[in-house]
């Protein structure tokens, strides 16, 4: 299988998981666990060849122009975390078909699980690091989702917004630091930038980006002072922990670390940043897991722990460091992650994960007792388990690590370390499970059914096995994962139980019985803790927000207050000045055109034109008068284009100003007849002035270049020569909309769609309002017509709907090649509808309406996309139009053109645009108390007297 | 085109402008609504009634064929001009009239625009 597919499938088969939850949660959760089996044996075939030390790779260009390739490549690195993410999350899968609640959308849980482990498989399996970026937020993005999973609960979404902020942030900061590092290397892709070592650390930029690829990780990876986040996030449903939060997600960080090991490290920039936030965050974590009374919170605490160990192992930059890194890696993610399991199952079944209300379990739930116990012993380095083996490895390098001269420095803190997580990992033992055996459990313990306790049992029987025969069980993957992190040659090691007697055994002694004594020590130690000052990271964060968030409410309730004529006044004094400057610095030719006589038909128009418009601005507070004269004014340049020769000019413009004068009438309805004085005269004065420069300076522009020739040939010959040959119409306007310029209608009718989405939309939020009250309550201000749907306009209208229908699409049909098209179809139907509104009511109307006009418009955009897809078909770009000739018996011959789809899809689209804006009146009408007639009109001389309406 | 078609064109012409005149100095003479409304419905029906006319009348002398579109205009005008006039006709009962005012419909059934008004 291709990686690119491997990579994609997760994506792919998102949707199914949410599709078939209506076959039951079962059928969900297959489907969900087939797509991750699909892509683990998809891996599981390329294993042997990168076992043998090949590397797979998969190369496709996808954005060449930005060096952006969907390029990628599956090595030893890749391999381990593939297999972790896949393997894992096939477990998860199957734990959380019996950990999730009846009440809970699983569709959606399978469906924002497969789609982070896609990321996350994208992050691992990426060879380009402009690739491995989109993953790397993809990942953030469907985190959110997950930690969320729970929208009802507050923590929950507070935790998934935190974690987005975080690692969002850290994000930013390593596109920043890769796109450094894409520069100095020359190329971006990994395979080229792992060979650029020498280049990479010579240059002057590798210390900033240096430091902003490791803002991205530690932030991604929980590592000090970014650590806050990843307890916060506990408030996910456990599994989501357990895959995110212990296996995968927060080991990209160290993912990326070990990806770029064989460039980054070995500076003492790296030694000292990345070994000793590796270190402060294994001791804050280790510290902070020990006193967490909420079990998930103590495992989270215990993985920020446990990630700071490896980033420190990482950070210490020999290979042999680089190897023990790799091999805890991979027992983290087995222990953590049974031991996360385990939390659920005694959240599960006992009612609650607060170590002060658990003890005693070890005979009511023997089974979990001993998962539990295993993988808890395994965090704490307890020999024959697979921690002890990384764990002694890791003191052994700890052990010969000097800091700034210092020989003691490390391997004491690390000791200390160590010491604190054997004393959490008993905690974790002796709290939950030992002890006396309590009454007041908030349900009764049990052991969970097989689903539950499969995935976790399988991952232990792993920390066991790996901890009695390392070399045999994990040897090969170890020495192949640790050989790409290191960029070939491997120091020897091997992974043994017995190293004889060194001071990593003892410093490994000393961890345990310390642990032990710790914890002996416990209600002392949480006595003191209680009177120091409490975990503030969560309310400097909140504080961090609240100032943000402040900022940008007042910079933008300074700019963008909602005063219309605030903006209008930007505007005007932006383009001013521009137009100043522009006249001031260029040079207009010399005038080269005659100017031409004033016949007297332009004149009347112009005179027309100019007395409505200077008329709106004299009376503009009365609406009514208002919108009339506009009406005026949109007649007066549809008359203009007809005199200019543009006939589908005139009819786009004549049917626009009558849905607009139709819509906006409508709207006058609701609103008060006239509208107030506002501002001083001053103002007004100050207001008038810079509207009549705005003007007058338009004016001039438009007359010099009228009266100078083109400085360039215009397109417009271009469009003309090859409207009939290239587009197959006659009608050059329409060619240039469906064709020559075809892909901005289409960016057009889909702004047309949102924008009357976005009305809708508005408008509901407008009846949830107050001013959705005042409607309802609103008295109309003269008494009510008896008769507002009078029998005259009625019979009218339905006399005129067939005939308006049959021009549009008469119009529609024509528009290739004589004036017309969807456009004005579209505009032309509409009419024809909204006719129907006004004679018979909204209601009325909208009682017979059969299809959503939303629908409508996503048809008519949908219609729009396949006909530009069919061209790829024909292997042309997109939208690409096609005609040919058709003859059918009694008619003439035809022409059918491609265009024709296209033209539909925007005819259906402008419909449901100006239809659903109607709709949106209607919603209007209907709070303000209007109901639907079961008559037509009110006054019907056919119906029976007692039907007449009273 | 001979003269006397032309002088024919011409007059239909003139009847039809002029009657627009009549009806826009009407609008503007009149004083009362109703009474008003009388003016306009000249010029719609007479005045582009005979412009109409006179364009089927060129169209025929001129090209010899017969013009078809000057009879849907016509179609369209005299199904447009009553529903005008009589929503105006109706907004000027509702917002000026009062009930008293208006004499007795003849039926037990009141003005159907003032059903609603006490």
């Amino acid at each position: 299988m291709p990686l690119i597919l491997i990579a994609l499938l997760p994506f792919l088969g998102a949707v199914l998981p949410a599709l078939m939850i209506r076959a039951g949660r079962t059928a969900s959760a297959w489907s969900a666990g087939a797509v991750t089996l699909a892509a683990l044996t998809g891996i599981l075939a390329h294993a042997p060849a990168v076992l043998r030390g090949e590397i797979i790779f998969y190369q496709l260009d996808w954005v060449p122009i930005l060096g952006l390739n969907a390029n990628f490549m599956l090595d030893g690195l890749g391999l381990l975390f593939s297999l972790l993410i896949l393997g894992i999350g096939l477990l998860i899968i199957i734990y959380a078909r019996f950990y999730l609640d009846r009440d809970d959308p699983m569709g959606q849980f399978y469906c924002y699980l497969l789609l982070f482990q896609g990321a996350m498989l994208g992050i691992v399996l990426s060879d380009n690091i402009l690739l491995l970026i989109v993953f790397w937020e993809l990942t953030s993005l469907s985190s959110f989702l997950l930690i969320g999973y729970w929208k009802h609960l507050p923590e929950g979404r507070q935790g998934a917004r935190m974690a987005l902020t975080v690692t969002g942030m850290g994000g930013l900061a390593l596109i920043g630091g890769m796109l450094l590092l894409g520069d100095i290397a020359g190329s971006h892709d990994l395979s080229v930038i792992l060979q650029s070592r020498d280049v990479i650390q010579a240059s002057p930029l590798y210390v900033p980006a240096l430091i902003l690829i490791l803002i991205g990780v530690f932030t991604k990876s929980a590592q000090f002072p970014f650590h806050f986040w990843l307890p916060q996030a506990m408030a996910a449903p456990t599994p989501v922990s357990a895959y995110l939060h212990s296996a995968t997600m927060v080991k990209a960080g160290l993912f990326l670390m070990a990806r770029l090991w064989p460039v980054l490290s070995g500076t003492p920039e790296w030694f000292y940043i990345v070994a000793t936030t590796g270190l402060i965050t294994m001791l804050t974590g280790a510290i902070g897991a020990l006193f967490k009374n909420d079990l998930k919170a103590l495992l989270a605490y215990s993985t920020v722990s446990q990630l700071g160990l490896i980033t420190m192992l990482l950070g210490f930059g020999t290979k042999m460091a680089a190897v023990v890194a790799v091999f805890h890696i991979l027992n983290h993610a087995t222990f953590k992650a049974a031991l996360f399991l385990t939390a659920g199952i005694i959240d599960h079944e006992a009612g609650t994960r607060d170590i002060r209300r658990l003890g005693g379990l070890r005979h009511l739930m023997p089974l979990t007792f001993l998962i539990g116990t295993l993988a808890a012993f395994s965090m704490a380095g307890v020999p024959f388990l697979n921690g002890f083996l990384s764990k002694e490895m890791m003191l052994e390098e700890a052990a010969h690590t000097v800091w700034a001269g210092s020989h003691l420095f490390i391997p004491v803190l690390v000791t200390l370390g160590s010491l604190v997580s054997a004393a959490y990992s008993f905690r974790f033992i002796a709290h939950v499970f030992l002890g006396p055996r309590r009454s007041d459990y908030p349900h009764r313990p049990h052991d969970p059914g097989f689903g539950l306790w499969a995935a976790p049992a399988l991952l232990v029987a792993l920390v066991v096995l790996i901890g009695v025969l390392p070399a045999l069980i994990a040897g090969p993957l170890v020495a192949i994962t640790s050989s790409a992190v290191t960029g070939g040659d491997l120091p020897y090691f091997s992974l043994r139980i017995w190293h004889g007697v060194t001071p990593a055994l003892g410093m490994s002694l000393i961890a345990l019985v310390g642990g032990a004594v710790l914890l002996a020590a416990f209600v002392p130690l949480d006595r003191l803790r209680a009177s120091l000052p409490q975990d503030t990271a969560k309310a400097i964060f909140d504080g961090l927000i609240a100032v943000a968030v402040r900022l940008a409410r007042g910079l933008t309730a300074g700019l963008h207050n909602g005063v219309m004529s605030r903006y209008a006044l930007a505007f005007a004094l932006t383009v001013l000045t521009a137009a100043i400057f522009a006249w001031a610095t260029g040079a207009a030719g010399p005038a080269t055109r005659a100017l031409t006589p004033v016949p007297p038909l332009p004149l009347i128009g112009w005179v027309l034109l100019v007395a409505a418009t200077v008329t709106i601005v004299l009376t503009h507070h009365n609406r009514l008068l208002a919108l009339i004269l506009i009406g005026i004014a949109g007649l007066i340049v549809s008359v203009t284009f007809v005199y200019f020769s543009a006939p589908d000019l005139a009819l786009t413009q004549a049917t626009v100003e009558v849905v607009t004068i139709i819509l906006l009438l409508l709207a006058l309805n609701f609103l008060p007849r006239g509208s107030p004085r506002e501002g001083s005269t001053a103002r007004h004065v100050r207001d008038a002035l810079i509207a009549i420069a705005v003007g007058a300076g338009a004016a001039a522009l438009t007359f010099v270049v009228q009266t100078t020739d083109f400085a360039f040939d215009p397109i417009s010959a271009y469009h003309l020569a090859n409207s009939k040959t290239g587009g197959g119409g006659y009608n050059v306007v329409n060619v240039i909309l469906v064709d020559f310029r075809g892909f901005d209608t289409y960016g057009e009718i889909i702004v047309l769609g949102i924008a009357a989405l976005v009305i809708h939309a508005l408008a509901e939020s407008l009846l949830e309002s107050p001013v959705g009250a005042r409607l309802a309550r609103r008295a109309p201000d003269k008494g009510e017509s008896g008769d507002p749907h009078p029998l005259l306009m009625v019979v009218a209208t339905r006399v005129i709907m067939p005939i308006a229908l049959l021009v549009g699409v008469f119009i529609f049909l024509r528009g290739h090649n004589a004036p017309g098209g969807g456009f004005i179809a579209g505009l032309i139907v509409a009419i024809a509808l909204l006719m129907q509104y006004m004679a018979s009511g909204y209601d009325w109307a909208v009682s017979r309406q059969r299809f959503p006009y939303h629908g409508l418009i996503a048809i008519g955009i949908l219609t729009a996309t396949l006909t530009g897809v069919a061209s790829w078909i024909a292997g042309y770009p997109f939208l690409t139009s096609s005609y040919g000739y058709f003859t059918i018996a009694p008619l003439e011959t035809f022409e059918l053109a491609t265009a024709m789809g296209f033209d539909l899809g925007v005819f259906l689209c402008v419909l449901g645009a100006v239809m659903l804006a109607l709709d949106t009146i209607s919603r209007l009408a209907h709070r303000a108390g209007e109901r639907p007639s079961p008559y037509a009109m009110d006054v019907d001389p056919s119906r029976p007297q007692s039907a007449q309406r009273v | 085109m001979a003269l006397w078609q032309e002088i024919i064109v011409a007059a239909f012409l003139i009847i039809g402008g002029g009657f627009g005149l009549v009806g826009s100095f009407g609008l503007i003479k009149l004083a009362d609504p109703m009474a008003r409304l009388h003016a306009p419905t000249k010029a719609t029906t007479l005045g582009v009634g005979g412009v109409l006319i006179g364009s089927m009348v060129y169209q025929a002398f001129a090209d010899g064929t017969f013009s078809v579109h000057e009879l849907l205009i016509t179609l369209f005008l005299f199904l447009t001009a009553p529903v005008t006039a009589m929503l105006i006709s109706k907004v000027h009962l509702h917002q000026t009239i009062r009930k008293s005012e208006l004499p007795p419909t003849g039926t037990d059934r009141p003005w159907a625009t003032l059903d609603k008004q006490d």
